[in-house]
């Protein structure tokens, strides 16, 4: 269940950098996915599409990296990296 | 911008998308009396309820298995079980065997995730998987591939890695081959040693003393370890079909947490998940499961939830053992799916998710519309022992710093439930000191 979280955690925050850059629409975003995170790629992707409809994110381009280090003190996380918007 | 053309522009980031406020728990001190507990969580099940009304029952196990990553598998059984319950219709031979290879495959991922990444760093007083991997890498590094492994068994049948689509009331899309089964065969005996030493292993660590008298409820079949149906008993007299489960469960309305609380009509709480069918169903384990268990001194009645790390990971060498067992008699059945026709009625379902029995009750109108869903997944079933756990757990820790006691309370609660602890420290805590 903790997909919805993340999903929340992850739509909120581009939200609301999309409202701080003025921005119409968000074209693409990349994040990270550590190696602990227990989410695979296709299932962050998936989830992401589900999430994001309605909001400034739907049909953001989405780009996965996976992380393969289980000792990086991030690797239990998901990270944002950057994120391609379009200002109208 | 007074710009006629739209502009791009990249923003880095960097922003860590956490897992928060999933559990919260609220403890009032009087004095050195514990005088309240409270352990909340947050049950997406509920929204999935209302959003399967006027839904057709085909769409039923695609929809259930978004509610969980952990265990989509369980989602999808007990809904096409419910849906094939209402139906009248029984899936059978070949395609029921590998229905179990599919849960086989599940278990071995959820209770991967649970022992090594999860629990195992309680153990060791570290605050998360991470800590732990750098000090035994090679064990985080096992954890993962076992995982691994029960992640390509749902691939290769569920069709898909999460929320398998191959999955559909009557049995699959697609069956699979003998060679196509064949493939997982050496992959999965290597996943039963590093199960069997997981069992060593987890044998040895320091487990509080911590015993209750728990009321334990599983499936029970009359010749199998429980994964997709049987009936439901307990230890304290429980012994019912599914069909007869409203009857004897009920869902209280708690004031502080939009979550329901299940309990026994009869006797109140109750303990679902690996311990529960370990003390009820062991002398349905494979000789191997039971050899790994006896050396491991674990034997029914285990009554003390801390131990339930040795018991996934002895679920984890059943796992593995049934899974070779069914690829070994497989042979591809003739068709994919009993053929059908939805007719008006109720149907029930539940299996044995990874941590404990999963409902589902569907009433169908005689389009195959759904007129209403229930879903009671394991994690609100545990709530109330949880809490129990808790009122007994929490005075023996009183005199500890907030940030320590918080950390005891999350052991006790990982003792249960994956889904609520996949984020280390999920738990909002609030103390009322008086
Ligand atoms: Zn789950």
């Amino acid at each position: 269940m903790h997909e919805f979280f993340l999903m929340k955690s992850l739509i909120d925050t581009l939200s609301s950098i999309a409202r701080e850059e003025h921005a119409s629409k968000i074209i693409s975003l990349t994040v990270k996915l550590g190696a602990l995170s227990h989410i695979s790629p296709d299932h962050f992707r998936e989830h992401f599409i589900h999430a994001s409809q309605g909001t400034v994110a739907e049909g953001a381009r989405l780009t996965i990296e996976v992380m393969t280090d289980t000792t990086h003190p991030q690797s239990q996380d998901v990270l944002l990296e950057n994120i391609e918007i379009m200002n109208s | 911008m007074k710009n006629d053309k739209a502009k791009i522009k990249t923003i880095k980031v960097d922003y860590l998308a956490r897992v928060e406020g999933e559990g919260a728990l609220y403890i009032k001190i009087k004095g050195h009396t514990v005088t309240d507990v409270k352990f909340k969580i947050f049950e997406p099940p509920r929204f999935f309820e209302a959003f399967l009304r006027g839904r057709s029952f085909c769409e039923a196990p695609d929809i259930t298995a978004r509610i969980c990553g952990i265990c989509p598998v369980a989602y999808q059984m007990s809904s096409s079980h419910a849906m094939e319950d209402a139906f009248g219709i029984r899936v059978d031979g070949q395609l029921r065997a590998l229905r179990r290879l599919l849960y086989c495959g599940e278990w071995i991922e959820s209770h991967a995730l649970h022992v090594y990444l999860l629990h195992a760093p309680d153990f060791f007083g570290y605050d998360d998987a991470i800590q732990m991997a750098k000090d035994y890498p090679d064990i985080v590094q096992r954890g993962l591939q076992l995982k691994k492994t029960g992640n390509e068994v749902v691939i290769l049948i569920g069709g898909r890695e999460i929320h398998p689509i191959n999955v559909r009331v009557g049995g699959f899309y697609k069956a699979l081959t003998k060679q196509e089964l064949n493939t997982l065969t050496e992959k999965l005996k290597r996943a039963r040693d590093i199960a069997l030493e997981a069992v060593r292993w987890t044998a040895e660590f320091d487990y509080p003393d911590f015993e209750q008298d728990y009321e334990f409820v599983s499936l029970r079949h009359p010749d199998e370890y429980p994964f997709n149906e049987g009936k439901l008993i307990s230890n304290k007299g429980l012994d019912i079909s599914v069909h007869e489960y409203d009857n004897h469960f009920i869902e209280e309305q708690v004031a502080y947490t939009n979550a329901l609380h299940s309990k026994l009509k009869e006797r109140g709480a109750y303990f679902v998940g690996p311990l529960a069918r370990f003390n009820l169903n062991f002398d349905r384990l494979s000789p191997l499961a039971k050899e790994a268990a006896h050396s491991a001194g674990l034997s029914p009645v285990c009554r003390n939830p801390f131990k339930s790390i040795i018991v996934r990971s002895v679920e984890m060498v059943y796992a593995c053992d049934e899974a070779l067992r069914i690829i070994g008699q497989y042979e591809k059945p003739e068709i994919p799916a009993i053929p059908f026709q939805p007719i008006a009625g109720t149907g029930y379902g539940c299996t044995e998710a990874p941590r404990g029995i999963l409902y589902h009750r569907y009433r169908i109108d005689d389009n195959g519309r759904i007129l209403d869903a229930k879903i009671v997944p394991p994690t609100s079933q545990n709530q109330k022992t949880i809490e129990n756990d808790l009122w007994q757990f929490i005075p023996k820790y009183l005199d500890l710093p907030s940030e320590k006691l918080k950390y005891d309370c999350e052991k006790a609660i990982r003792n249960y439930d994956p889904c609520i602890s996949c984020a280390t420290h999920f738990l909002k805590l609030t103390i009322d000191r008086e």
